[in-house]
């Protein structure tokens, strides 16, 4: 995997020199993952700089509705096969990023919740995202996933009447895997639980500005 | 999780590594449980891999360890001595 993280690691160094937070936002095919971007990109576009790579094996069709919430390009990456993102990808998506101008890159992974695990991008960290409508063991079945993320999303938290999910087995389940997890519940139906992560979110952008950017060695 | 692609990257490796004399008897390949990967599905992998030139059948030695760690640790020569 040298060959990945090495260019995950030069992507890497071009984002801490822009000052630029990279979220790699990972879940199984539907748990929401562009659906909390669109809320993301309407409710932070006036506060923050946002861009925005999305990974499928085919269509854009992820891309397109973003492209709907802001004004900046988003990047699309069709795969054609692959499962997953990789550095190379994200290395050439950048390359019509304006980097000096973004405060937050959001990485749209491919929705699969074993190979991205495997593939570094160069990101600040993983958001791994999993729904109500899915099993609460999903962090047993997938614990490479859940141990490399640093944060996870709960979404759909407006059918929790509808689903015998039990939230609390849920986060027990994740923390056994993983006891650093940092939780968001939302619904980006209803909004529940959205302020929790815009205000997250405006937290590391600010972190990071505030932080001078480091030098190349 | 891709056992072929990491099999072809390995022999990549291999290939720019080997000494220009001698012949290619074993890689040795370290592999962690956490690694992401299935050890014998890798093996089987690199091993049909091996035997096309300029490799000509060398046999694959994993050692399987803890951790996410995957790498190749070294090649065995035969010299002709």
């Amino acid at each position: 995997m040298e060959r990945n993280d090495g260019i995950a690691r030069d992507v890497r160094q071009r984002l801490d020199e822009a000052g630029v937070v990279a979220l790699n936002l990972v879940s199984s095919p539907g748990s929401g993952k562009t659906l909390l971007l669109e809320r993301t990109l309407d409710a932070l576009g006036d506060d923050l700089n946002m861009a925005v790579i999305t990974g499928d094996v085919q269509t854009q069709n992820d891309a397109e509705r973003l492209a709907r919430h802001t004004n900046r390009l988003v990047q699309a990456v069709v795969t054609g096969g692959a499962c997953h993102l990789d550095a190379r990808q994200i290395d050439r998506g950048l390359e019509a990023v304006d980097l000096d101008d973004t405060d937050v890159l959001f990485i749209e992974n491919v929705g699969n919740l074993v190979c991205p695990a495997s593939w570094y991008l160069g990101e600040d960290a993983k958001v791994v995202l999993f729904s109500v409508t899915e099993g609460e063991d999903k962090p047993l079945k997938y614990p490479k996933m859940f141990r490399e993320a640093r944060y996870a999303v709960l979404t759909k938290m407006d059918l929790l009447p509808y689903v015998p999910f039990d939230i609390d087995r849920a986060v027990s389940f994740a923390r056994e895997v993983n006891p650093d997890l940092q939780f968001f519940f939302t619904s980006s139906t209803t909004g529940s639980g959205l302020d929790e992560w815009f205000d997250f979110i405006r937290d590391l952008a600010g972190r990071r500005a505030e932080r001078p950017a480091r030098s190349a060695p | 999780m891709h056992e072929m692609s990491v099999a072809m990257e390995i022999c990549r490796i291999v290939e720019n590594k080997m000494p220009a004399e001698g012949t290619l008897v074993s890689v040795g390949v370290e592999i962690g449980d956490t690694a992401g990967l299935e050890p014998d599905n890798l093996e089987f992998c690199l091993e049909t891999l091996l035997t096309q030139p300029p490799f000509a059948g060398a046999k694959p030695v994993f050692d399987r360890v803890t951790g996410d760690v995957l790498r190749v640790t070294y090649l065995e020569m035969d010299d002709g001595n």
